[in-house]
């Protein structure tokens, strides 16, 4: 009797075939929290076109105007409409996640593959540092710089990526130390793959998935970075219109004007429960065991 | 366990070094000239010159290093610009608000995040632990300070309950206990997610392993396998959590401070900041960043007390 091993032909699935059959379309916090990110960068980029007014112009006849009529979301003390601030403000708090997530990201696997894969007394330097950049609350870090420096968008941006990138750098070690003794890296090694392309070949693609998750992490920590810097008046300086800045202008009329500050606290709430919702499925996807490393560290 | 515990301390003394050495390069790496920048543009050369050898920028960077580490270890943080005190006296003057209002917030953090972590572990894939997860992941995700107002709004000002600004009256215990609570939650709500999150999944871990099947098969009780033999083995995991939660707290307590107008460190760091005040900047600043760092040696001393295997 034989055993017959042929299944058919093999056909190449389509990709919106083998998309659905990935663990990721099965599981509604990662759809949510993509379609909340997706439609994030879609507003942002669209955001100042569609704006019905001129997020700066003032217009002293129509201040503090309640929601609905001629200004969606109303306006604020100066007449200013909200929903045109928002709509820019998108665009801001996009261009910070962005620019975090991409340079803590950046910067982090360097870092890390620098420590994983050199290790010895690099690793032993580089480890120290990283824990006492860790020790620091990463706000605090954030505001330490930007107070120092100058209330910039640059200088947010660069202060939440100095708080990030260690966390990204200490995920991005582990996860080179795990792959480090693997059999295929050996195997590279003895037909004499040079270091750079084995790195970039071999290492990086299996390391990235975990550490992509903790890049979403510190791009919701960015906006989240930005407007409480904005609202102590360190981020970027009004009247610049960003979601911080709205829900600091709303301040003074909490009480008898609270949609002002609303809005704008609702609209960072719901993009960074997206990018959350995102991160944490690409994570549960992944293998269980890197869930602890990118859990109690990254989230710091 | 002593000997770990010397080990722990040892590695806490060059995390707080490297944190000063840290606020020393930050602090020198500003743009231009530190005496132009805390007097101003207009200050005479006079002053300039006077204010530069007090705060000894007219020496060598080394020098000036040595004369500021050694300060520090002496108990000289340098003085106020604006008040001329002494800045450490000025940080230890709102030292006790800050702690008060992040050991607060902590205990709000515990009490609600491990509870409903559980919950959501022994309801695993019911209605209830979907809300919960769903819960979780919008607390962690809420602006604090938006949260914060938002209580004002409606504890404070449509149900007044609670105080809206300020810390309570001095000497008044009751007084202050009652202005804390707001803060308190407002702070530790994203905690409590964090440890709900983090309780949930060691749980889930823990209730899947061999000893919690042969525990049932034993008809031991449902609640004392959960509370008293899988809470056991997931309790390193929360404390560890615990520890990261007081370390985002104390950022997050800046914001927390100023929307309810608290005196405490938060409040004195952004004053210094807007004041150009950068030597009681860097004291507050260092002052949080130590407490975070004897807060998870404290930590690191529990791990042993409530997991055996550790004490060798």
């Amino acid at each position: 009797m034989t055993v017959s091993l042929d299944n058919g032909p093999v056909v190449a699935m389509p990709a919106w075939k083998r998309w659905m059959r990935s663990p990721y379309a099965r599981h509604t916090g990662f759809l949510v929290g993509a379609g909340i990110t997706v439609l994030f960068v879609f507003v942002a980029l669209i955001g100042p076109f569609i704006a019905p007014y001129d997020p700066l112009a003032t217009d002293l006849q129509n201040v503090l105007q309640p929601p609905g009529g001629e200004h969606l979301l109303g306006t604020d003390r100066y007449g200013r409409d909200i929903a045109s601030r928002l709509l820019w403000g998108a665009q801001a708090s996009l261009f910070v996640a962005l620019a975090v997530g991409s340079l803590s990201l950046l910067f982090g696997v360097i870092l890390g593959t620098l420590a994983g894969f050199v290790g010895g007394w690099t690793d032993r330097i580089m480890l120290a540092v990283i824990n006492i950049l860790l020790a620091f609350p990463g706000f605090l870090l954030a505001l330490a710089f930007v107070a120092i420096r100058g209330s910039t968008l640059t200088n947010v941006i660069l202060a939440v990526t100095l708080a990030y990138t260690p966390r990204v750098a200490i995920v991005m070690r582990a996860v080179v130390l795990n792959i480090r003794p693997r059999q295929f890296i050996e195997a590279s090694f003895a037909v004499g793959v040079s270091t750079p392309t084995m790195i970039w070949k071999h290492v990086l693609p299996n390391c990235l998935p975990p550490v992509i998750v903790v890049a979403t992490v510190s791009a919701a920590f960015a906006i989240l970075a930005e407007a409480g810097l904005s609202f102590l008046g360190l981020g970027v300086q009004p009247p610049a219109p960003t979601w911080g800045n709205v829900i600091t202008d709303g301040r003074p009329f909490l009480i008898s004007d609270p949609w002002i500050s609303i809005s704008a606290g609702a609209c960072i709430a719901v993009v960074v429960t997206g990018l959350n919702l995102l991160g944490d499925g690409v994570r549960d996807t992944l293998d269980p065991f890197l869930r602890n490393q990118t859990g109690a560290r990254a989230l710091k | 366990m002593l000997r770990y515990a010397i080990g722990r301390l040892l590695l806490v003394i060059p995390t707080i070094f490297g944190m000063v050495v840290l606020a020393f390069f930050m602090l020198r790496a500003l743009p231009g000239d530190p005496a132009t920048a805390i007097l101003g543009e207009f200050a005479t050369p006079q002053a300039l010159e006077r204010l530069r050898s007090s705060l000894r920028l007219d020496e060598p960077l080394l020098s000036q290093f040595y004369h500021y580490v050694t300060g520090m270890m002496t108990g000289d943080w340098g003085r106020s610009a604006l008040t001329r005190k002494p800045a450490m006296a000025e940080v230890m003057s709102v030292v006790m608000p800050s702690m008060a209002l992040a050991f607060a917030s902590i205990f709000v953090a515990i009490v609600i995040g491990i509870p409903v972590g559980v919950l959501s572990a022994v309801k695993q894939g019911t209605g209830i632990d979907y809300l919960l997860v769903a819960l979780t992941i919008i607390g962690i995700s809420f602006p604090v300070f938006w949260l914060g107002l938002i209580t004002i709004v409606v504890f404070a000002h449509t149900i007044p309950l609670f105080p809206a600004v300020g810390a309570g009256a001095p000497g008044s215990l009751l007084s202050q206990t009652h202005a804390l609570v707001l803060p308190a939650i407002v702070l530790g709500s994203g905690g409590a997610a964090y440890i709900a999150r983090l309780t949930r999944s060691s749980m889930l871990e823990v209730m899947n392993q061999d000893y919690i099947l042969v525990a049932r098969a034993m008809g031991i009780s449902e609640s004392r396998i959960l509370f008293v033999y899988a809470m056991r083995s997931a309790l390193p995991a929360i404390l560890s959590v615990i520890g990261v939660t007081f370390a985002v707290s104390i950022g997050n307590a800046i914001l927390v401070e100023v929307v309810f107008a608290r005196p405490g460190l938060g409040s004195l760091i952004i004053k210094a900041t807007f004041s150009r005040d950068y030597q009681l900047l860097q004291a507050g600043l260092l002052m949080l960043a130590v407490s975070v760092v004897l807060v998870n040696f404290v930590i690191d001393l529990l791990y042993p007390i409530i997991d055996p295997r550790l004490r060798r």
